[in-house]
């Protein structure tokens, strides 16, 4: 059982790390997309494994569902070009940089999970929806509320931006 | 999510080889139901002509349509072009694993089925939006744009209903609304909601593209939309697909309003089946008597009418949950 478990996070992890890479290196928009798809469902295979199946699903209703829609909107609706043929070929120091900002947050990520690594049990057992609906209207109830206004604050932005530019 | 027996895993997939012959199986019967419902609802002939009462005509259109040769446009994105059946009909299976067909006979008891099934049917407009950009045609675009905002549209006020559902029986699993339910029709979730299940109805006709919400598709003013340049099993994976969603809503619709497979008399997994094609019969009864409403009309119907109904049924819900 657990050789099926480390093959099903090998799995994901390279769904999660090819679909970002796609993503980034390739010039067609939508494949660039598809590529950021395959990576969020990437992550949700993990939340999965990590016995989370709330969150998984969460996660592919949201992000696979709602915003990669969203973003496909976006492409069509300012007539992108299919290929990106503006991208200006980026300095090597700029690449370097580049390469830096990503490398440094990851290892010091890194470093701390292998120093201060988190004990965990063999089984994780999940949490069920209606206790994580509970400790969400309860204890983390502010919190809670606090997301919906940032949500609601990017609708009224986007409306508000929407108005602007068709006059 | 990792079952902890292999017994578990033979069983699922059994279970998926036999979804696989139901869905193929059911396939052909709507073709042909369709057809002959056309022809009787319009005094036409429909297929008379292949087997008994036309019985093998959808049959050899399979044949015929598996024998065409795929074609796809030259300046197409290959890639995504053939990827957008594939993951219109993928998700199809995993959509039927929690939905209890009888009391036992069902893929894998979920505690939140209802989610799994609103997450992977929302895969469905990513397939369409792939396959309209990957054709590299106006049409096929124009299609999937109006595919998607017509999904976008009417997945809000369909959220909304099932919420109330869920909000008055207290659960994500659909055996467990399904068992909170009676065996005789004033026992049944619909008799407490029946402004939900209109809602619920209306919004699964549109999410599953059929008429009179057969935008996308629009075989007059955009030469069949978002697949116009699929040839062979590549349209016809699109075809399997809306066939089987309509299976998927109708189940749906049956688990969480309709009393699943609670009937009178004698429960099982004959009641859930007259159900759900009960249901499938009204969809082609609507599509073959209703006009196909207008794009604008369409988006209003949904904002404007679908939307606030639906906050109020669940507003109504809240106050009957309380009481």
């Amino acid at each position: 059982m657990e050789k099926m478990a480390y093959i099903a996070f090998g799995f994901y992890t390279i769904l999660c790390l090819g679909g970002a890479l796609w993503a980034v290196t390739i010039p067609s928009l939508v494949r660039a997309f598809t590529g950021l798809v395959i990576s969020l469902f990437g992550v949700a295979g993990l939340y999965f494994l990590l016995a989370a199946p709330f969150i998984g699903l969460m996660q592919i209703l949201i992000y696979v569902g709602a915003v990669a829609v969203l973003i496909f909107f976006a492409i069509v609706i300012t007539g992108a070009s299919r290929e990106a043929r503006n991208r200006s070929q980026t300095s090597k120091k700029k690449r370097v940089l580049a390469v830096l900002a990503g490398f440094v947050p990851a290892s010091f990520l890194a470093m701390t999970v292998i120093k201060y690594s988190i004990v965990t049990t063999n089984n994780a057992s999940p949490v069920a929806v209606a206790d994580l609906g509970r400790a969400l209207l309860g204890p983390y109830g502010l919190a809670f509320e606090l997301i919906s206004v940032v949500l609601f604050a990017a609708m009224a932005g986007a409306i508000l931006l929407g108005f602007k530019r068709r006059q | 999510m990792i079952p902890t027996i292999p017994a578990e895993l033979l069983r699922l997939l059994i279970f998926t080889v036999a979804i696989l012959a139901f869905v193929s199986l059911n396939a052909l019967i709507l073709v042909w139901l369709e057809r002959k419902l056309a022809g009787h609802f319009q005094v036409r002939p429909g297929p008379f002509e292949v087997g008994p009462h036309g019985l093998l005509q959808t049959l050899c259109d399979g044949l015929k349509l598996m024998g065409k040769q795929l074609v796809a446009p030259a300046a197409a994105d290959k890639r995504l072009f053939w990827l957008a059946p594939i993951l219109a009909f993928a998700p199809v299976f995993l959509c039927f694993l929690p939905i209890p067909f009888g009391p036992t006979l069902l893929g894998m008891e979920f505690e939140i089925g209802v989610v799994l099934i609103l997450a992977f049917t929302g895969l469905s407009v990513l397939a369409t939006i792939l396959a309209g950009w990957g054709s590299n045609n106006k049409f096929s675009l124009l299609g999937a744009s109006r595919a998607v905002s017509q999904a976008v549209a009417y997945e809000v006020p369909l959220l909304i209903t099932v919420l109330g559902i869920v909000m008055y029986s207290g659960s994500l699993n659909f055996s467990e609304i399904v068992a909170m339910q009676g065996s005789w029709p004033w026992q049944w979730n619909i008799m407490l909601q029946p402004l939900g299940f209109f809602i619920f109805f209306i919004c699964s006709l549109a999410e599953c593209n059929r008429a009179p919400f057969d935008l996308p598709e629009a075989e007059s003013e955009l030469t069949a939309g978002f697949h116009t340049e699929y040839s062979s099993m590549g349209f016809g994976l699109f075809f399997f697909a809306e066939y089987t969603n309509m299976v998927i809503v109708s189940s749906v619709g049956t688990a969480l309003f309709l009393g699943g497979w609670h009937g009178p008399f004698v429960d099982g997994w004959w009641w859930f089946a007259a159900k759900v094609y009960f249901l499938i019969f009204v969809m082609m009864w609507m599509r073959w008597t209703f006009p196909r409403v207008r794009f604008d009309q369409l988006l209003n119907l949904s904002w404007k009418w679908l939307i606030p109904l639906a906050l109020i049924n669940i507003f109504y819900v809240a106050v009957l949950v309380k009481i």
